[in-house]
C-alpha cells in the first residue's frame, strides 16, 4: 500500500496530461509560474482539486456510488460560514471548522444511509440531496453577501512565503496517507473491486460505503470553507458547477468508475487539469460558454479513455489466465 | 448475531456434543423451496461430506451456515447454542470459515490483501504487514503454494492459484468448522493432495470439515461420514463403511439413469465419420510452445482434457474465434477463423463455461433464451415471425430435453441443469456444423448430464462435429471417439477409442508418454 514507482499505475496518464497543460499555461502566460501568481493559482485550483478528491472516494467504493451533492454542499457550507455562523456570533476557527465538518459528516451519513440502507440508486439519492442543499443555500442567502471572519486569511493569505491553501492540501494528503495505513483503504478497494468477494470475506461493506460518503461530505465542507476564505463572502451559485468538474476530474484522474482502482494523486491531477483548462480559456479570452463545451467533451473523452484502459487491463488479466 | 442459550439438559454426556447441527432447516425463495427439511450433525474432528445433485440444497445450506442467508424455518445449533448468523462476519467470528464455490478474489489487490481480507475491522488492522506475510505464506504452504508471491496482484494468477487464495483466506481465520463448497475443482492433483493431507491433520486436532464435492473419488477418499441431500431433504447420513459410489448415486438420484452415470459405459453407437469440419493447422497456443495439428470431422465427438492451465481452454477459445493462437490457423470450409463472428458464420457454435455470467439471460423467458442467437431466422424485414419462433422454441425444448413450465416462463425459474440445456438449445438453434463446448457438464445434476449426453450423441449422429472440453474424465471416456490431451500449452497425446480410459488420460495429462499410449 506504499507509494511505489509503478509504470502501470493508474495515475500516469493524468500526471502526463497535467504536465502538458501546465506547460501550455506557461507558454500562454509566462507569468503563470511566477512566485506572485502561486497563491491565486492555487486558490483557484483548490475547489477543483478538493471536490474531485471528495468525489473519488465514493466512486472508488464502486457499485455505482457517486456523490452529486459535493458541489452544492460546498456552496451550502460557504453560505452558512459567511452568513449564519457570524449572525450567531460563531466566528472563531474552532467553532467554524467543527460545525462545517459536522455538516459534512451529517451529509455523508445521510447520503450513505439513503444509498446503502434505503437502497436508493446513488445517482438519484445524491441528486435529491443536491437539490435540497441548493434550496437550503438560497434560503440562507438569496443573493451574494455575508463576510468571512479575519482568521480565514490563514487560508487565503500567505505565511512564511507559503500560500495558506498549501497547508489545506498537505493536511488532506497526510490524513489520506494515514488512512491508507489503516485497514480502510484495503476494505474500500475490496468493496469497489467486487462487493460479493468483500462481503463473503467478512468485510462490513455497508460501513465501508457509508464512510466513503462521509469522507466525500467532509471534503466538500472543506471546499466550502475554502470558498469562504477565497471570496471573503458567500455566493449561492458558487457550488453547483463543481458537480460536473468533480466527476470529470475523477475520470481524468484514472480512477475506475467501476470501483476498486484509484487514489488521491490521480484525482488531484485530474482536478488540476480542469482548472488549467479553464485558466487557459480565460487567458485566451474565450467565452465562458465554450468552457462548458470543453468540460463536457473532456468528460466524455476521459470516460472513453477510462473504459478503453479498463478493457486493456481486463484483456491482460484474461491472457494471464490461459 | 443473536445467540439464545438452549436448555442444555444433557445428563447423558457420553458422545461428544456436535459442533454444528441442523434441525429441520428450511429455506424457500418465494414459491421455490430450496431446502425443505435438513437435519444432521457435524461432530468435532470429522470430515463430513455433503453430497447431492445440483438444486438439492447444498449451496443454500452452506449459505445459511455462513451467514449469507437467513433460514425460513428450523434451527441451526452451533456449539450447543441456537444461532442465527446475520452476516458472514458473524459466522466467521463464531468459528466457521467457508470457501465458496466461486473463486471470489479481487484482481487489483495482492495475494496477501486477498488472503487477509475481512480479518480487519473497518479501520483497525489486526495484523502487521510482516505478520500478515508470514501467516499468508503458512496458509498457502498448506496447499503447496508457498512459492506464490504474497505481493503479486491476483490478476496475474491462474484459476487454480486463485482458488488457492480463497482456501488460504479461510484457513487463516481461527476456525472450528471449515466449509469447502466444491473448492477443489480447479486445483491440480498435487495441490488437492496437499490440501487433503492438511484436512486430515486438522481432523486430528479435533477440528471439523464440511466438504462438498461432485467427485466421488474425493468423497470416498476423505470423508468420515457423508450426508446425502435430495430435493432439499437430508435423506441419509452414511458412515465411511457404508459409503460407496453406488450407494451415494442411488441415494442422491431419483433418476433411473443414475447407474449409467459416471464410470458406467453406455452403449456406443457407431457413427459415420465424414469430411473435416474444422482443422487446427500448425497451431501454437503460446509463442514458445510446440505447434500441432488437430482435425475434427463430421460425426465425431472429440474430447479435450488437461490439467488446469495447460492451454486447453485457450485452444478451444481459438477454435471459437475468441482469441488468436500465437501461430498457426484454424481452417474451416468457409475460410480461416479469425473472429467470433466469422467462426459463427463458418458454423461453429461455442458454449462458454460460465452459464450465469456468459450464458443465460436470467430475466428473459425460456423462448427468448433459446432463440436469441438465431433471431435472423425468424425475421421478415426486421419484424419477428412470432408463430414460427414459438414453433422452433417448442421443437428446441424437445430436442434439448428441457423441463420447463412453459415457453414464457423466466429461465431463472428453471433448475441449473435445465438452464444449461436451454443454453445448449440456443446453440442448436443456430444449426451449427460444430459444437465447441467448454466444460458443459460442470456443476450440472446427473439427470441433466444424461440429457446433455443424449443431445451430443444425437448431434454427432446427425453429422455434426463436437469438441468437448471436460474436467470429468469418466464423461470423456463415455462420450468421445478420441480425446486430445493438453500438456504444457501444447497437444500432448490423442487417445483413441480403443485405449481410452481414465488412467490413460491421467497419464497423458501428467505428461507420461508411455503410459498414455501416446499417439499424435
Amino acid at each position: 500500500m506504499t507509494l511505489k514507482i509503478d509504470r502501470q499505475a493508474y495515475y500516469w496518464p493524468a500526471l502526463f496530461g497535467f504536465a502538458i497543460l501546465f506547460f501550455a499555461n506557461f507558454v500562454a502566460n509566462p507569468i503563470f509560474v511566477s512566485h506572485d501568481n502561486w497563491r491565486p493559482v492555487l486558490l483557484g485550483a483548490a475547489p477543483f482539486i478538493i471536490t474531485t478528491w471528495a468525489q473519488t472516494v465514493p466512486i472508488m467504493s464502486g457499485n455505482g456510488d457517486l456523490d452529486l451533492s459535493v458541489g452544492p454542499l460546498a456552496g451550502l457550507v460557504n453560505a452558512i460560514a459567511a452568513v449564519t455562523l457570524p449572525s450567531l456570533g460563531l466566528t472563531d476557527p474552532f467553532s467554524m471548522i467543527t460545525i462545517a465538518l459536522g455538516i459534512g459528516v451529517a451529509s455523508g451519513l445521510l447520503n450513505g444511509f439513503l444509498v446503502t440502507i434505503v437502497r436508493v440508486q446513488p445517482i438519484i439519492a445524491t441528486l435529491g440531496t443536491f437539490l435540497t442543499y441548493q434550496g437550503l443555500t438560497l434560503e440562507v442567502l438569496p443573493t451574494a453577501g455575508g463576510s468571512a471572519p479575519p482568521w480565514m486569511r490563514v487560508i487565503s493569505g500567505e505565511s512564511f512565503g507559503v500560500p495558506g491553501i498549501v497547508w489545506v492540501f498537505v493536511i488532506i494528503a497526510v490524513l489520506w496517507w494515514l488512512l491508507g495505513k489503516t485497514a480502510y483503504r484495503r476494505n474500500l478497494l475490496a468493496v469497489g473491486g467486487d462487493i460479493r468477494a468483500a462481503y463473503t470475506a467478512g468485510v462490513n461493506v455497508t460501513a465501508v460505503r457509508i464512510v466513503a460518503f462521509v469522507i466525500a461530505g467532509v471534503l466538500a465542507s472543506v471546499t466550502g470553507l475554502v470558498f469562504t476564505a477565497t471570496l471573503g463572502s458567500a455566493d449561492p451559485t458558487v457550488g453547483a458547477p463543481y458537480i460536473l468538474t468533480s466527476i470529470a476530474g475523477v475520470a481524468l484522474g484514472g480512477v475506475a468508475f467501476s470501483g476498486g482502482r484509484g487514489g488521491l494523486l490521480g484525482a488531484a491531477a485530474g482536478g488540476a487539469l480542469l482548472f488549467l483548462i479553464e485558466n487557459l480559456f480565460s487567458l485566451a479570452q474565450v467565452s465562458i460558454y465554450y468552457i462548458q463545451i470543453a468540460y463536457g467533451s473532456i468528460l466524455l473523452a476521459a470516460l472513453a479513455l477510462n473504459s478503453i484502459t479498463d478493457r486493456i487491463r481486463r484483456r491482460k488479466a484474461a491472457a494471464a489466465l490461459v | 448475531m443473536s445467540v439464545a442459550a438452549t436448555n442444555h439438559l444433557s445428563a447423558e454426556a457420553t458422545a461428544p456434543a456436535p459442533i454444528a447441527s441442523f434441525r429441520a432447516l428450511r429455506r424457500n425463495f418465494g414459491e421455490t423451496i430450496a431446502l425443505a427439511d435438513c437435519s444432521f450433525a457435524i461432530e468435532p474432528g470429522e470430515i463430513h461430506a455433503l453430497v447431492g445433485e445440483n438444486g438439492s440444497g447444498k449451496s443454500t445450506l452452506i449459505k445459511i451456515l455462513s451467514g449469507i442467508l437467513p433460514q425460513s424455518g428450523g434451527e441451526l445449533v452451533w456449539n450447543g447454542q441456537v444461532a442465527n448468523f446475520d452476516n458472514p462476519r458473524a459466522a466467521q467470528k463464531a468459528g466457521i470459515a467457508t470457501v465458496f464455490q466461486e473463486t471470489l478474489v479481487l484482481d487489483q489487490l495482492s495475494v496477501r490483501d486477498n488472503v487477509v481480507l475481512g480479518l480487519d475491522h473497518l479501520f483497525r488492522r489486526v495484523l502487521s504487514n510482516a505478520e500478515e506475510t508470514r501467516l499468508v505464506r503458512q496458509a498457502l504452504d498448506t496447499i503447496g503454494m508457498a512459492t506464490l508471491g504474497t505481493e503479486t496482484p491476483v490478476a496475474a494468477l491462474s484459476l487454480a492459484q486463485r482458488q488457492g487464495v480463497t482456501i488460504a483466506r479461510a484457513l487463516l481465520r481461527p476456525w472450528r468448522l471449515l466449509v469447502l463448497d466444491e473448492s477443489t475443482s480447479a486445483l491440480d492433483v498435487d495441490a488437492r493432495d496437499r490440501l487433503f493431507e492438511a484436512l486430515r491433520r486438522f481432523r486430528a486436532e479435533g477440528r471439523s470439515i464440511l466438504f462438498v464435492s461432485h467427485r466421488m473419488d474425493e468423497i470416498l477418499d476423505i470423508a468420515d461420514r457423508s450426508t446425502v441431500l435430495r430435493s432439499g431433504r437430508s435423506v441419509a447420513t452414511l458412515t465411511r463403511g457404508q459409503t460407496s459410489t453406488e450407494t451415494l448415486l442411488e441415494l442422491m438420484s431419483t433418476h433411473e439413469e443414475a447407474e449409467a452415470a459416471e464410470g458406467a459405459v453406455a452403449a456406443k453407437i457407431r457413427r459415420a465419420i465424414g469430411a473435416p469440419v474444422f482443422e487446427a493447422k500448425r497451431v501454437a497456443i503460446r509463442a514458445e510452445s510446440a505447434a500441432f495439428d488437430l482435425t475434427v470431422r463430421a460425426g465425431e465427438i472429440v474430447g479435450i482434457a488437461g490439467l488446469e492451465g495447460h492451454g486447453q481452454v485457450a485452444f478451444i477459445e481459438a477454435i471459437a474465434g475468441l482469441r488468436r493462437p500465437a501461430r498457426g490457423a484454424v481452417e474451416t470450409e468457409r475460410g480461416a477463423v479469425t473472429s467470433f463472428g466469422n467462426a459463427a458464420r463458418a458454423g461453429i457454435a461455442y458454449l462458454p463455461r460460465e452459464r450465469k455470467t456468459e450464458g443465460i439471460f436470467a430475466p428473459l423467458s425460456v423462448l427468448d433464451n433459446l432463440t436469441i442467437a438465431a433471431l435472423r431466422r425468424f425475421s421478415h424485414f426486421g419484424l419477428l415471425a412470432e408463430a414460427r419462433r414459438r414453433a422452433e422454441g417448442a421443437r428446441l425444448i424437445k430436442q434439448s430435453h428441457v423441463v420447463a413450465p412453459g415457453l414464457t416462463a423466466p429461465v431463472a425459474a428453471l433448475s441449473g441443469g435445465n438452464q444449461q440445456k436451454v443454453f445448449l438449445g440456443r446453440q442448436l438453434a443456430l444449426r451449427p456444423r460444430a459444437l465447441v463446448l467448454n466444460d458443459p457438464m460442470r456443476g450440472v445434476d446427473l439427470g441433466a448430464k444424461q440429457d446433455i449426453y443424449k443431445i451430443l450423441e444425437q448431434f454427432a449422429s446427425d453429422g455434426g462435429a463436437v469438441l468437448l472440453l471436460s474436467t470429468e474424465l469418466a464423461e470423456l471416456c463415455l462420450l468421445c471417439d478420441r480425446v486430445a490431451v493438453f500438456h504444457n500449452h501444447a497437444l500432448f497425446a490423442v487417445i483413441g477409442r480403443e485405449s481410452l480410459d481414465a488412467q490413460a488420460l491421467i497419464a497423458a495429462m501428467f505428461g507420461q508418454a508411455a503410459a498414455a499410449g501416446r499417439q499424435l
